[in-house]
């Protein structure tokens, strides 16, 4: 049975295990290159927070965006081609070109077909994932030595961690529901890309809720001094120490800017914090990684079996 | 002994639509019995009911041992090669006869190399026929295997079915709905209308019993039970069951089974079925 898996998705195998190679081999490539011009030109103790590794760090970061324009669009497109090739044909080719009638009438039963499919597939999906991930993860620290960004920026945390697996999955399962409610492959592909790009926007939100915001009252700025956390969002404190969203009768003038310039809005924060006033953020701290992680993951790992057992019980309900 | 096949009381729904209503029959081991009936009669689901592709509503189906099915337009996976396509057989199955398998492939003349798709349409049946044989079914259901075929490949596929049948135990159920396709390879009839069977029964049997009888519009076949009958003119044609009457004004033959097929589908309201046997449950 596991042959006639291979056999049936060896297409889709091959490709996406040599897509993942091409990747690997350009991240080692970036890697490698960037690890010799650092040995060429850094100065003592760079790369580093010192500020005579400025311009080392500029020409990493170059390198690091040029390499990460490339796969950068992979938190969306992956998962949405790993549902619309690996599972949306599952049950919808099967159902189109009439061979279910022909794999569901074998001695092997079509609860075992499904179990076998499923649990092979769903594998190799979340392995891939995760390879993926492996690879992001020995990639980045060549070029982010002290400046990490894999909590605040959602496109990188996507890439880390368990995240891409579970989205694989996740993908994989709804383009298999798909699968099944049409029986067609292209239609369950719409809905596979459809699906996760609304997914992936509903957990962006959905993800500020996933633990109580931390809370930081600031003086003097309204910036939080770690790159790496995710605002979720602010507020004026009153001297009086009452939260406001907008500080009326403080008597700091304000002005609208001009352009890009932040000039006016500056003058009245200044103005604000002069009188006692202060800037509460909201935020999530990046020691929240791996509890962002598995949330997520738990999510979707439910989401997946719900979908999976939604194909299975339609297939097994009426099989011809 | 028990029958190859049997339905009892079988009834399928598609949405509100009853495709098998009160389905009852059953095919003794070792005949080759013909499912015909119009598009839309319901032989498609009766098979898929038999293979286990749809659970029925009602009812109950019963197969002594293993089947093994193709089903309409032959699926097969067109990216395999043919010997794949063996080795997908021996995969998903407890019992398989490999070497018979590739024994009647060499046989036909079909190359193991070649890919499914670019196969001729008799030359997939073919292969769909000996994925089903080397399972060594009890009970071997092909869903219209004629159709779409060229004379000469439908008597090949024909023929490779019969000797399997010569050889052993196994009971073929077959559908069609041209019935001068199975008269002669058949000897078991199975006529489905609407949902119902409306005849069942050993092919010689059933022409032994009814008579095709022409004669004046007004001579009495009293002692016949009329099956169908048609007018032309001044003269009667009809079939009927049962003994010949005395009127001897009409003229009495033994029917054709297309004739008898077509007698019985265009009266739905009668129907040549075994005695309802007791319910052995």
């Amino acid at each position: 049975m596991i042959w006639v898996t291979w056999r049936r998705h060896r297409a889709q195998i091959v490709v996406t295990a040599g897509l993942l190679a091409l990747l690997g081999a350009l991240l080692l490539g970036s890697a490698v290159e960037a690890g010799r011009y650092v040995a060429e030109h850094a100065a003592p103790g760079c790369p580093g927070p010192g500020v005579t590794c400025g311009d080392l760090a500029v020409a990493l970061e170059r390198r690091y965006d040029a390499v990460y324009s490339v796969f950068g669009w992979m938190p969306l497109v992956a998962p949405a081609l790993i549902g619309a090739f690996w599972g949306a044909p599952l049950l919808g080719r099967e159902y189109e070109r009439g061979t279910h009638r022909l794999a569901w009438t074998q001695s092997v039963s079509v609860r075992r077909w499904l179990l076998v499919e499923l649990s092979v597939l769903g594998g190799a999906v979340v392995a891939g994932g995760l390879l993926l991930s492996l690879m992001v993860s020995l990639w980045r620290p060549v070029f982010r030595a002290g400046v990490d960004s894999t909590f605040g920026n959602i496109g990188v945390f996507n890439m880390v961690g368990v995240a891409p697996a579970v989205w694989w999955l996740y993908a994989f399962a709804l383009g298999t529901a798909a699968g099944a409610l049409f029986r067609r492959t292209l239609p369950a592909m719409a809905l596979v890309v459809a699906g996760v790009t609304v997914t992936m926007f509903t957990m962006f939100q959905l993800s500020d809720h996933y633990a109580e915001p931390a809370r930081a009252e600031l003086s003097g700025t309204v910036v939080l001094d770690d790159p790496d956390a995710r605002l979720v969002g602010g507020a004026w404190v009153e001297p009086s120490g009452r939260e406001v969203a907008e500080p009326s009768g403080s008597g700091c003038p304000r002005q609208v800017d001009a352009g890009r310039s932040e000039k006016n809005a500056r003058t009245w924060e200044e103005c604000l914090f002069g009188k006692g006033y202060r800037y509460a953020v909201y935020y999530h701290p990046p020691s929240r990684f791996w509890r962002f992680q598995w949330t997520e993951a738990g999510i979707l790992t439910l989401a997946s079996v719900v979908l999976g057992g939604l194909a299975a019980r339609r297939v097994l309900r009426r099989p011809g | 002994m028990t029958p190859a096949l049997e339905v009892t009381g079988l009834a399928v729904r598609y949405r509100r639509t009853w495709v098998l209503r009160d389905c009852s029959l059953s095919v003794p081991t070792g005949r080759v019995a013909a499912l015909v009936g119009p598009n839309g009669a319901g032989k498609t689901t009766l098979m898929h009911a038999t293979v286990g592709l749809l659970r029925p509503a009602r009812g109950r189906v019963r197969v002594a041992g293993e089947v093994a099915f193709v089903a309409q337009d032959k699926p097969l996976y067109d990216d395999f090669s043919v010997a794949e396509t063996l080795t997908f057989g021996r995969r998903m199955n407890r019992r398989w006869d490999g070497a018979a398998a590739a024994d009647r492939l060499a046989e036909l003349g079909i190359p193991l190399k070649r890919k499914v798709g670019g196969l001729s349409g008799g030359q997939r049946a073919q292969v769909a026929v000996t994925l089903a044989l080397a399972r060594r079914p009890d009970l071997l259901v092909l869903d219209e295997p004629l159709a779409n075929l060229d004379p000469l490949a439908r008597h090949d596929v024909m023929r490779s079915i019969m000797a399997e049948v010569a050889g052993g135990e196994l009971t073929v159920l077959l559908s069609s709905h041209v019935v001068s396709d199975l008269e002669e390879t058949c000897d078991w009839l199975v006529v489905l209308n609407e949902g119902r069977p409306q005849v069942s029964g050993d092919i010689e049997e059933l022409l032994d019993g009814h008579l095709v009888l022409t004669g004046p519009g007004e001579a009495s076949a009293a002692t016949a039970q009329v099956v169908s009958a048609s007018r032309t003119g001044r003269q009667v044609g009809m079939l009927v069951r049962g003994a010949p009457p005395l009127d001897p004004r009409w003229r009495a033959r033994r029917p054709g089974l297309e004739e008898l097929v077509m007698a019985y589908l265009r009266s739905p309201e009668s129907a040549a079925l075994p005695r309802p046997v007791e319910a052995s449950a």
